[in-house]
């Protein structure tokens, strides 16, 4: 039983990165009808920035650069992510979000080489609860994952700006007629999700060392969360990520390391099966 | 009115006799080429045609069902994996490999579309009632689960040393490699061009551009959105599984380098180049980006460029900018195709010209 809580205590902390990137992509998509194929990629470049930082300064400080810079990034994704009014669609982003993420893969190849990156995690104690170990890594993972659920559902239902974004995105017309800019609205959830998965990619990469191409499996699974919640709720973003996370790690204590992967994604699948019930596509 | 219609119903027999005389020569041109190309082109020429293959069923599912398919390279995987392991006596138990127990290469061959149909068909009917982003992220979570299974049953598939496939493709004595095996895959890009341009000119064709033009509306007039979508799904599956089972016989070797998510990732570049929906522009950029592929990595085996040191990534890390910037200026500044926007733009600046001239 020791062992299964170990799993547990594992996947709750990967299953946390997973929620944050999957409540990332709920922001944006709640705020400008596009899913950003690149998120995982601020996850990789906030990992990777840390761990060239990190030779230089305090760990905090680093963090605290990689964060800013990586939501910096994000802004002028959003630029070329949305596009011209009028003429770029949905579909179309999608398109240019997989296009900036093949390219960031290019430029952190060429940056900071094909070698995974790790880093020291916060402390290297571990706290024994009954047998099980947790890192307080694990913790401030899994602590980070719901304050920023808390966070986002009352920036999303509470403050001006959170409205803002959801109008825009519920009809991006009558947005533009009450005075807003959507290409503002866009850079600001952008600038937002990118901080929230920098601070998940930093986090994730001392016990899971991040590459250049990590961002792919970083962004399948966290959308495979944020399909939890029909890419529309945080909350069951928050939830998915944390189950598939568990999911993950029991495949891999007790079936086959090999096939964590397809699991989650055999699950995806039918999740976005079982959805196609209540969604029709118009 | 009974006096009008012949003569139209002529000129338009007229104009697709003419279209089908043109394909036929170009296609029998391009299955000529290959004799009179150097050893070395006739691999290059033959990939260009495998993934027109693929890339003309990507078109037509982006362009007609507004889908994208992140996971072509799944299909294209699993045809080329079912036709080599079929010419293969498998033992599960022993995991001996028997070169010479397997079936026939050339029925392994047409099995391969067949299987990656399937497999279309079933993640097909629940997704093709969804929007857009949904089935690209399950076509990618699907080619990305075919790629794991490759590690995952590595007794069969080699894992990441690959398996050599000892077969070769033949119709009796006569074997089927080099000049004229690229010659049956550019016979066959030329099949599925005929196909397809009958498909979009016939009913189901009319009813696929009615989606395209407005899917609510095309709904509302009784067409079954869906069915025409999956259709549309399993036909380019169907090509992507085919142009895999011919990749088999002309690797002779089967590994995962070959079938990663960036091979799915560029068949939406090749379709973005010739603009969505466009069969012909498919062709085109397929052939373009095998080309550009192959120019850029001789660029990137250079031990320096313009300056810079390139390290032993340079191949990759040129291919992975160069085709990322494509799509991303691609999609921003040409959304229908690099092709059909560099044409209209021309054409468009010869009326302006036209227009001054006829004014002064």
């Amino acid at each position: 039983m020791t062992t299964f809580f170990q799993f547990v205590v594992v996947g709750i902390s990967t299953g946390s990165v997973f929620a944050i990137v999957g409540m990332s992509l709920v922001l944006v998509y709640r705020a400008t009808g596009i899913v950003n194929f690149a998120q995982g990629v601020f996850a990789v470049l906030a990992g990777l920035l840390t761990y060239s930082l990190v030779q230089h300064m305090p760990l905090a400080l680093a963090a605290v650069l990689a964060t800013l810079a990586t939501a910096i990034v994000a802004t002028l994704v959003a630029v070329v992510a949305v596009g011209f009014r009028g003429r770029t669609t949905h579909l179309a982003s999608l398109i240019i979000t997989v296009g900036i993420a093949i390219f960031a893969e290019a430029v952190l190849l060429a940056a900071f080489g094909e070698v995974p990156r790790s880093y020291p995690a916060i402390s290297d104690r571990a706290w024994d609860v009954g047998g099980v170990l947790i890192q307080p890594q694990y913790a401030v993972l899994a602590l980070v994952a719901v304050a920023a659920s808390f966070v986002l559902t009352l920036f999303l239902r509470r403050t001006i700006v959170g409205q803002a974004l959801v109008a825009s995105a519920d009809s991006p017309r009558a947005a533009e007629l009450i005075g807003l800019n959507l290409r503002s609205i866009a850079v600001i959830a952008f600038a937002v999700a990118g901080a929230l998965t920098a601070v998940g990619g930093l986090l994730l990469a001392p016990t899971v060392p991040v590459t250049y191409s990590s961002g792919l499996t970083i962004t399948i699974n966290g959308f495979a969360a944020a399909v939890f919640g029909g890419l529309v709720s945080i909350r069951l973003a928050l939830l998915g990520g944390f189950a598939l996370g568990v999911l993950q790690q029991l495949v891999v204590g007790y079936v086959d390391s090999q096939y964590s992967l397809i699991i989650a994604l055999v699950v995806m699948l039918v999740l976005i099966g079982w959805r196609s019930r209540g969604e029709l596509a118009v | 009115m009974s006096a009008g219609v012949p003569v139209r119903s002529t000129r338009r027999r007229r104009v697709a006799t003419a279209r089908l005389l043109a394909l036929a020569g170009a296609t029998v041109f391009a299955c000529w080429l290959p004799f009179q190309l150097e050893r070395g082109d006739v691999g290059l020429y033959d990939r260009m045609g495998l993934y027109a293959l693929v890339a003309i069923g990507l078109t037509l599912l982006m362009g007609f069902a507004g889908q994208v398919s992140l996971g072509q390279g799944g299909f294209f995987l699993i045809g080329a994996y079912t036709s080599g392991l079929l010419t293969m006596g498998l033992d599960p138990d022993t995991r001996l490999v028997d070169p010479e127990a397997g079936i026939d290469p050339l029925l392994a061959v047409a099995i391969a579309p067949l299987v990656s149909a399937g497999v279309a068909v079933v993640i097909g009917i629940p997704l093709m009632r969804l929007r857009g982003h949904y089935l690209a992220f399950a076509t990618l979570a699907f080619a990305l689960i075919a790629w794991s299974f490759l590690y995952a049953q590595d007794r069969f598939t080699g894992g990441q040393y690959g398996v050599t496939v000892a077969k070769r493709l033949a119709i009796g004595d006569h074997q089927i490699t080099g000049a004229t095996h690229a010659a049956l895959v550019w016979a066959l890009v030329g099949i599925s061009l005929l196909v397809s341009t009958n498909l979009v000119a016939s009913r189901v064709g009319r009813a696929l551009q009615a989606i395209a033009a407005n899917e609510p509306a095309a709904a509302a007039s009784g067409i079954n959105v869906a069915l025409y979508k999956l259709q549309l799904f399993v036909f380019a599956a169907a090509l992507a599984g085919l142009a895999g089972g011919l990749f088999t016989f002309y690797a002779q070797f089967l590994g995962p380098e070959d079938f990663g998510i960036i091979v799915s990732l560029l068949f939406v570049v090749m379709v973005s180049i010739g603009g969505l929906g466009s069969v012909y522009g498919a062709v085109v950029g397929a052939v373009t980006i095998v080309y550009v592929e192959h120019k850029l990595r001789e660029l990137g085996t250079h031990e320096s460029l313009l300056g810079w040191d390139l390290p032993s990534t340079g191949p990759s890390i040129l291919s992975l900018g160069v085709f990322g910037l494509m799509l991303i200026t691609i999609m921003l500044f040409f959304p229908h195709g690099l092709l059909p926007g560099v044409v209209g733009a021309i054409r468009s600046l010869g009326r302006r010209l036209g227009a001054s001239r006829g004014g002064s």
